[in-house]
């Protein structure tokens, strides 16, 4: 299905509109909605923040920014752009000091770090839900906000963005879910399934057609593992597949990969999808302006911005959710 | 898929209530067909008056509004309030509009369904429409008009209402940084997500188009634009690359194209016509001496002409023909009706031969 939008991309109704448009006066820059006298008004927030923000940085390289959560210095921030290298970080106080990652939540893509540094206040959370429309500020180490937006819808499921497969093909004319093809490469040919297998349940669902198994898979994640059972012959078995977003030299990579093919939504996040829960707000943001708290105007932190992921999205774990994240982190760290 | 299990679903009905004749006639009916089966009787709908905006008190606004850029947290507090409320207030009356061959959004502006989208969402009037509100809720309905140049599009929800509905505004008294609300469903229509709400102000003004940096994406289309008394003043159309390029159809388009929008069963537009084809009624084929016919129809002007198959082609109208595309290319060129002058070989002699195109006959290509 047409998702109806004209995009005046690079062509003549663009070229014809911006004729137009140098005809017609515009708002100064500085007065839209996240222009800088706009962000002004929100100064006092920044003041109240801006101690518990770190920006992270690997190599010398902004990738991050993170959340303070408390005085010894624990932070949480986006796990998928720390990548390897010396990680620092910049704090307000103008200082450049080494963090060290404790541990990781693959799940909604979390990471805990801890810098040593004096000064750094914890964050204050939120105990109120967010509602529709209200302002929601990305602040940074500066004393006025990175960027500002309001919350565009209350939190929800986001799917994986990018589909990860088993690496099977259906038969077509069949009603229910007999393989036909099984793709070089991918778990599914790991695991040993064979053209002619049936596939009986999905995560513990059964599954009558091929549709169903679809749904299902598109839940999971490149690298997750899903629980199988087929059917061969007279037999019933169980296998654990493993799920595999398609390399650019696959197939399936030109079918699925590049749905947004205009680029309307300038940079994304690596990681902008998977999540359990989040936010959605408007907030427009580079993706290394994510991993930091999302505070209200009384400074308090309703969020972690986790992923910028589209051109009118930018997600937020939402605070409830973070603040278990953080609990399982800190256990996770202090494992052996 | 879910259009193919209802029609299927139907059929189960039907061979209960109706016998297996009756079964099969609903197999064959489509999905389309289906809808206007199920609606016994259409309601007749008289042609809507256009909506007249609705009256605001334009000091009804807190202070932070008629700033150019907000200076305090007071400020900021007066801009969420008003924001907040007035997202619960026009939600209710956004729907998502699915054609079948495309989706985007829209907005109900009276209790009886007349929903405002834009153009390009939809297709001339009479067309099945499936809408959905933000709890879920659809109904169905059809297009009633569509301005192509200016962009507006004007559905009806056909179940009977009330529907939850807002008011329209005007422009009239807009100005750059007026602070406006996007509504709509980029990426298209999610139970789980529901409706997508963004902030912004105006950015420019100018004839037929409205800019904002209220952020849309495809599936927006059709989506509105609400000022800050929950009225609509425009209808999202289309974007350019940069965040701050987010394009509105003015409201004013909507009562400029009323009439059209409107027009009692405006036909879809004519096709382009189809050039009339010429007939002659040969088969040419190229041979060492040329153009040579491999074929002559009976009852055709070829045969009427006298043309023989073996016959090579000479000339044409003068111009001398030396492989048969540049024959067949002529005969397309020309018209029913045209007359033709060959110049023919035939074995060792060369005649001069008239021959008059008709039009196609039924059943040739």
């Amino acid at each position: 299905m047409k998702l109806a939008l004209i995009l005046l991309m690079a062509g003549l109704a663009q070229a014809a509109l911006a004729q137009d448009e140098a005809d017609y006066p515009a708002l100064p820059r500085a007065q839209y909605r996240s222009g800088q006298a706009v962000l002004d008004a929100f100064a006092p927030v920044s003041t109240q923040t801006r101690n518990s923000i770190l920006e992270l940085n690997v190599d010398g390289s902004p990738v991050a920014l993170g959340a303070v959560v408390d005085t010894n210095g624990l932070a949480l921030t986006k796990a998928s752009e720390l990548g390897a290298g010396k990680l620092t970080c910049w704090l307000a106080t103008g200082q450049e000091v080494e963090a060290q990652l404790l541990a990781v939540d693959d799940e909604d893509d979390v990471a805990l770090v801890r810098v040593k540094a004096e000064g750094l206040k914890p964050i204050q959370w939120a105990t109120d839900q967010v509602v529709e429309g209200q302002w929601v500020i990305t602040p940074c180490l500066a004393d006025t906000p990175l960027a500002v937006g309001i919350v565009s819808t209350l939190p929800h499921r986001i799917k994986p963005q990018l589909r990860a497969f088993i690496g099977v093909e259906f038969n077509q004319f069949a009603t229910r879910p007999i393989i036909e093809r099984v793709s070089k490469g991918f778990g599914a040919e790991k695991a040993g399934i064979k053209p002619g297998d049936v596939v009986v349940a999905v995560d513990g669902n059964l599954v009558t057609n091929s549709d169903q198994v679809r749904d299902i898979l598109r839940e999971f994640r490149d690298g997750q593992s899903v629980r199988m059972r087929f059917q061969r012959e007279e037999k019933e078995f169980d296998e654990s597949i493993q799920l595999m977003a398609p390399r650019p030299d696959q197939e399936q990579y030109e079918l699925y990969a590049d749905e947004d093919e205009d680029n309307l939504s300038g940079d994304v996040s690596l990681r902008s999808g998977g999540f359990d829960q989040a936010i959605e707000h408007d907030t427009v943001l580079e993706p290394w302006q994510c991993g930091g708290p999302l505070v209200n105007l009384d400074g308090k932190v309703v969020g972690l911005n986790i992923a910028r992921a589209s051109r009118v999205a930018t997600y937020a774990l939402p605070a409830s959710l973070a603040r278990q994240i953080l609990t399982k982190l800190k256990a996770k760290a202090e494992e052996p | 898929m879910v259009k193919h299990h209802t029609v299927t679903l139907m059929c189960v009905l039907q061979l209960l209530r109706g016998g297996p004749a009756r079964c099969l006639l609903a197999f064959a009916l489509s999905a389309s067909a289906w809808l206007a089966h199920a609606q016994p009787a259409a309601p007749v709908f008289a042609r809507p008056a256009v909506p007249i905006p609705a009256l605001v008190n334009l000091k009804d606004l807190p202070a932070a509004f008629s700033k150019p850029a907000p200076t305090s947290l007071t400020d900021l507090r007066q801009i969420q309030e008003r924001v907040a409320a007035l997202v619960s207030q026009v939600s209710p009356a956004v729907v998502a509009v699915e054609l079948g061959h495309s989706s985007g959004s829209g907005v109900v502006i009276s209790s009886d369904g007349l929903v405002l989208t834009a153009g390009h969402v939809g297709i001339w009037a009479g067309h099945p429409v499936k809408f959905t509100f933000p709890n879920g809720k659809t109904a169905r309905g059809n297009t009633v008009g569509l301005d192509e140049d200016a962009d507006t599009g004007l559905m009806r929800i056909t179940d009977p209402g009330p529907w939850p509905h807002v008011g329209v505004g005007e422009l009239k008294h807009a100005r750059l940084g007026d602070w406006a609300l996007a509504l709509g469903n980029p990426g298209g229509f999610d139970a789980k997500r529901s409706l997508v709400v963004r902030l912004g102000r105006i950015i420019r003004l100018m004839p037929g188009v409205v800019q904002t940096d209220c952020t849309i994406y495809p599936g927006d289309s059709g989506g509105p634009l609400f000022d800050m008394y929950g009225r609509v003043i425009g209808i999202h159309t289309a974007i350019a690359s940069s965040t701050t390029e987010n394009f509105h159809v003015p409201i004013t388009e909507f009562f400029d194209t009323w009439n059209d929008l409107t027009a009692p069963l405006s036909p879809p537009p004519k096709p382009p016509p189809v050039r009339p084809q010429a007939y002659c009624g040969l088969s040419v084929v190229d041979d060492a001496v040329g153009c040579r016919l491999s074929k002559i129809e009976k009852n055709s002007p070829a045969s009427k002409a006298n043309l023989r198959e073996g016959d090579h082609v000479l000339k044409v109208d003068g111009r001398r023909i030396e492989v048969s595309a540049s024959f067949e290319r002529w005969l397309a060129e020309s018209e029913p009706g045209d007359t033709l002058q060959l110049e023919i070989k035939r074995g060792s002699k060369n005649l001069q031969v008239q021959i008059k195109l008709q039009t196609q006959p039924r059943g040739t290509k």
